[in-house]
């Protein structure tokens, strides 16, 4: 019986052993992608999904695109004209554009994108984006004008952003919309072959693409949604690229022959979102918090310094952003005023403070060393794990403690999408709900001459930061790794375009 | 010297589960640093015998710069808590229902019966998580979930033990002198089942631990501002390839605990000479 | 005949059980201090919209009804959609449910194999200085969980050696055929040795993690049900009759001594099938288990529920199963 066991175990051993060959190589002309985050529908109007936008910009195509710069580019859209009220929009479409099935895309699947789908009452998160359109008349099928109940100054700007790509009017109306979003049909320079739920997505070169033919023919997108994991699939050469990888292993990986490890700067702030009530009703509390966090401490630990520490909402570069003006970390300052309103080390003032673990890179940890930097002036806060779903629903209903860590993206740098957003009271987005700074913000979205607005925007988010209503902590990094001899551009908000890949 | 503490097993089992107690207890007379005190300069350091390794820190530190043999044994106190009173109470809930399913019988054991068997048609993975999604993150949602799930294992095992028990001649000769059905139990059959039960418990103990690191590991366990081994497993994770103490230490922390409750269990049970049902989870 | 009955006659003792689990899986829901009506609507809807979809998913209707509506739908097939994925539960859970079956049967293999080959071990060495050792070295193995075979074997040959995949279930570039929704089976039955290959090589460290955690009470229970049956007389009138030891343990004793290794065995896959959640997660393997913790964190209601319910099904079913098996191989028991 001994002999049997081991002859058993030496036949598992040697199995072991055989299968134990690293996978090959892909070939090369196809490449395999590690991404974070599943599709969760195809319908890509359905949600904002930041994280899924480059694998939407592959199947699908916006009316307008960026470029690498930021800077909005014609792409469905060739030209569009705003009118001076900012009440109506004039565009000029491509004629050469055909869907995946072969038909052609025209000015009716614009409206039909845009205005239709939204009055026929279906789910969509562009109804909000879209919500200022009265109608579009289509023109031609390459013309059309969208018309707006009052001034829409950013509406381009949303044409290049979350959720807004065409979709084929005749082909969704034919299937249904839970169909389409099964067997999804883009004007897109890649097709969708299949997806594996939670697994992988495959993609397969559209040939009768209207742009720059992709170099590659073939792209696998692998769903590995825990951090290490992508880590150990891209050092073992499962996957080409890959990225958000925990900062601190972009330091190791950089020494790793054949693989490139980069942190770049993007468009995402990571913030403290406040209360304007409860632990934080006292100003003197609010800034006392924020002078007590030493933005270039986190950034050293948790994003080896290439995170720029931000003093209002937007990142260095973008229009609304103030790069003289500066909220200094001062932990002496923060005891005083503490001490104006009472709080000491040995009473503090105590609050309660949120965040999400593994939504962005080194969030809980941030959130942990803020608690205790915190701590060391006299504030204690207690610390929930919260998950990015329910941080909506709490929002929703003003249920969110007096602060959360919480970034925003914001691909198109408009500092209407940063503190438009972040700062308006009618807004899920913020648990601000005073409405002294409220009301200026509202206010601000229907300025339409375009100096007068960001000169408004940049004006409110000093205020914001002054009055303890907004705590910017950092421009966030993105990580890529990737194999040494794939190319792809580089863009400022952090999209990784498998159109753009190429073997060199 | 009672016979039971004359098994090997039964020595080292009390040994380890002794020595993580300790580790408890003493935690803030044993541990070199503050446990929760953050160093945002030393982070993710080695432990002391590998490269880089520093003597202040002799497991190395955390990704938030915390010292890793610190939080293992300030970890040993959540794990201890959640072993004793969660195995107790699911002992308490089970025992109790095993004694009235066995003495009474008739529809009463009908209905205790199918409640286990509704209760073992769930994986208990499945059904504490569902239970944590419910109550809520917290040492105690930890242990009431665990009671709620295991006091089965208890009631199963018990009420066979009981029925045995209560057809015995003693225990209709204490009914016929014309002792009280409480009194009955508590005097005549309970006694009989000790045994069981000790063994039973020991075993739970080591359950909960997994239990509760599995919880806490998922992230649905106790508070994130309490230190426990789950915990440290999932951010060391995470270091694996810079520190790999801060996975390991914890891993061997369970193991060493679980190891100390399963030898204890299963030295009671040879020498108390139980027969039980094997299985696990 | 009567065995076919026997099965059938267990499975429908299982309905009323299943019904009771729905319920409390149900009621113990809608009690979580969750809106699935707000969770279900896109972050910029008003207020009117939510109340809205509230009353069309029936949320402000008593709970009583509200278990009727769900019944109702349920039993002609509709299980509701996600709140998170926007999709039917049925269709998800029917996709990942497969991966789970295939993980937890390679498993259970492993756990059988390691669990007979180590019983008959411990049997061998009874009464041999070596037999405290081996005793020891299983309780020592139980104290080793699922989760942290996974994690270390990661650790072992994810990492340090390098030498295993670890996360999904395909190398990429390969295209996964789809005929019946197993993996395994499909590539043979589409000839794709390829797939078939790299689907075994990702399934290694997964099916041996788990069942390597559920292997030691086989081995402990096949150990004394061996000891049991060499007590009986049989064995020692085979002894007098000069037949071998080796053809006695294989002929006589370990037919009989089987039987409550296989029904331990039954009890422990439906326990193995739970533990594949744990392993699921971290392998990152597009199981149930996945789908399940990815639902519990976004409270997605629709499908913790279905799959909750799925996991009782399996395991009532794999009982049943085992119960016929029983019967099957246990004559004296069938003539009753």
């Amino acid at each position: 019986m001994v002999a049997f066991t081991r002859r058993n175990l030496l036949q598992t051993a040697t199995i072991g052993t055989l299968m134990g060959a690293l996978p090959a190589h892909a070939a090369d002309d196809g490449v395999t992608i590690g991404w974070p985050s599943d599709v969760t529908s195809w319908d890509p109007n359905q949600r904002f999904t930041p994280d899924a936008q480059s694998i939407f910009k592959a199947v699908f195509d916006q009316p307008l695109d960026q470029d690498a710069k930021l800077k909005l580019v014609p792409h469905l859209i060739t030209k569009w004209d705003m009118a001076p009220d900012a009440r109506s929009l004039a565009l000029e479409f491509r004629d050469d554009v055909l869907f995946h099935d072969g038909s052609k895309m025209t000015a009716a699947d614009f409206r039909y994108t845009f205005f239709e789908r939204i009055k026929a009452g279906h789910k969509v998160d562009i109804a909000q984006s879209m919500r200022k359109v009265t109608d579009i008349e289509v023109l031609s099928p390459t013309k059309a004008v969208m018309h707006f109940d009052s001034p829409a100054p950013t509406v381009p700007v949303w044409l290049a952003f979350l959720g807004s790509f065409i979709v084929p009017k005749a082909y969704m109306e034919k299937v249904s919309p839970e169909a389409f979003a099964l067997k999804p049909i883009g004007t897109g320079p890649y097709k969708l072959v299949e997806h594996q739920m939670n697994a992988r997505i495959v993609l397969e070169r559209n040939d009768a693409y209207w742009g720059p033919k992709p170099a590659l023919k073939r792209v696998t997108i692998e769903i590995i949604k825990d951090p290490s994991a992508r880590v150990a699939a891209v050092q073992s050469g499962q996957v080409d690229i890959t990225t958000s990888v925990p900062v601190r292993e972009v330091t190791r990986l950089k020494a790793q022959p054949g693989l490139v490890a980069d942190l770049t700067p993007v468009t995402k702030v990571i913030i403290l979102q406040v209360r304007n009530d409860e632990g934080f009703a006292d100003s003197n509390i609010r800034l006392a918090a924020h002078h007590a966090i030493d933005k270039k401490a986190l950034s050293q630990a948790f994003y080896a310094g290439a995170a720029v520490p931000v003093s209002v909402l937007g990142v260095p570069g973008s229009p609304g952003y103030l790069e003289d003006f500066t909220f200094g970390f001062d932990p002496e300052l923060s005891k005083q005023l503490l001490a104006k309103s009472g709080f000491s080390l040995d009473k503090p003032a105590k609050i309660r403070m949120a965040s999400t673990n593994g939504q962005f890179p080194s969030d809980y940890d941030i959130a942990r060393a803020i608690v205790q930097m915190w701590k060391k002036v006299g504030i204690e806060a207690e610390l929930e794990v919260i998950e990015y779903a329910k941080y909506f629903e709490l929002n929703r209903g003003n249920k969110l403690p007096e602060a959360t860590l919480y970034t925003f993206d914001n691909a198109t740098g408009d500092p209407e999408i940063y503190t438009g957003y972040l700062m308006n009271p009618k807004l899920p987005f913020s648990p601000w709900k005073d409405m002294t700074l409220g009301q200026k913000v509202i206010d601000q979205f229907n300025v339409a001459d375009e100096k007068a607005r960001i000169a408004g925007w940049r004006a409110l988010n000093k205020e914001a930061t002054e009055t303890g209503a907004a705590m910017p902590l950092l421009q966030s990094v993105m990580t890529v790794v990737r194999k040494k001899s794939l190319e792809l551009t580089p863009y400022g908000n952090g999209w990784i375009l498998p159109q753009t890949m190429r073997w060199g | 010297m009672p016979r039971w503490l004359r098994s090997a097993r039964v020595i080292a089992g009390l040994l380890l589960a002794g020595l993580v107690l300790t580790c408890a207890l003493a935690a803030p007379w044993l541990a070199p640093h503050d446990p929760d005190e953050q160093d945002l300069i030393a982070m993710l350091l080695p432990a002391v015998w590998q490269a880089g390794g520093d003597h202040a820190h002799l497991l190395g530190t955390d990704g938030l710069g915390r010292d890793v043999l610190s939080r293992l044994l300030y970890g040993a106190r959540v794990a201890m808590t959640v072993a004793l009173t969660a195995a107790l109470g699911a002992a308490v809930m089970g025992a109790t229902l095993a004694y009235i399913a066995g003495y009474l019988g008739g529809r009463v054991d009908w209905l205790i019966g199918r409640a286990i068997d509704i209760w073992m048609s769930f994986p208990p993975v499945v059904l504490s998580l569902i239970l944590m999604t419910g109550l809520g993150t917290g040492t105690r949602n930890v242990i009431l979930a665990i009671v709620l799930v295991d006091w089965t294992r208890f009631c199963r095992v018990l009420r066979a033990e009981v029925i045995v028990t209560a057809r015995r001649d003693y225990v209709t000769a204490a009914r016929l002198v014309g002792f009280s059905h409480l009194r009955t139990v508590i005097r005549e059959i309970v006694p009989a089942t000790i045994p069981l039960l000790v063994t039973l418990l020991t075993l739970e103990m080591g359950i909960a631990v997994v239990v509760e690191a599995i919880l806490s590991f998922v992230g649905l366990g106790v508070k994130s501002s309490q230190i426990a081994w789950g915990q440290m497993i999932a951010d060391g994770r995470d270091a694996v390839y810079q520190a790999p103490w801060n996975l390991l230490a914890p891993v061997l922390a369970i193991f060493v605990t679980v190891a100390g409750f399963n030898l204890l269990g299963d030295g009671l049970r040879r020498s108390l000479d139980v027969r039980m049902v094997e299985g696990r989870e | 005949m009567i065995l076919l009955g026997t099965l059938g006659r267990r499975l429908l003792a299982a309905v009323p059980i299943l019904f009771v689990v729905s319920l409390l899986l149900f009621v113990a829901l809608r009690v979580l201090p969750v809106d699935p009506a707000a969770m279900s609507m896109p972050p910029n809807a008003t207020r009117d919209e939510i109340e809205a979809a509230r009353r069309d998913m029936g949320l402000d209707r008593p709970l009583v009804e509200q278990y009727g509506v769900w019944f109702d739908h349920a039993v002609r097939g509709d299980f509701g959609r996600s709140i998170h994925l926007r999709r039917p539960a049925a269709g998800l859970v029917g996709e990942t449910l497969p991966s789970t079956i295939e993980l937890a049967t390679a498993a259970m293999l492993v756990a059988s194999v390691l669990g007979l080959a180590g019983g008959l071990l411990l049997f061998a060495l009874r009464d041999r200085p070596a037999e405290t050792i081996a005793e020891t070295g299983t309780t020592l193995l139980m104290s080793v969980p699922e989760f942290l075979w996974a994690l270390l074997f990661i650790f072992v040959f994810g990492v340090a050696l390098q030498a295993m995949p670890f996360t999904g279930r395909l190398d990429p570039g390969l295209q996964r055929p789809m005929v019946t929704g197993f993996l395994l089976l499909d590539a043979v039955l589409t000839l794709r040795f390829d797939v078939l290959r790299s689907a075994l090589v990702h399934l290694v460290l997964p099916a041996i993690a788990l069942g390597l955690a559920f292997a030691p009470p086989i081995m402990r229970v096949l150990r004394a049900s061996l000891l049991d049956t060499y007590h009986e007389d049989y064995i020692r009138q085979a002894r007098l009759r000069g037949i071998s030891e080796t053809r006695i343990l294989l002929r006589h004793a370990l037919k009989n001594a089987i039987l409550p290794t296989l029904t331990l065995m039954g009890v422990q896959f439906g326990f193995l099938f739970g533990g594949s959640l744990l392993v699921e997660v971290i392998y990152s393997y597009p199981g149930m288990g996945n789908l399940m913790v990815d639902a519990v964190r976004n409270a997605d209601l629709p499908i913790i529920q279905l799959v909750g319910l799925t996991y009782c099904v399996v395991v009532l079913t794999i009982n049943s199963l085992v119960d016929g098996l029983y019967l099957v191989l246990n004559p004296r028991l069938r003539a009753r």
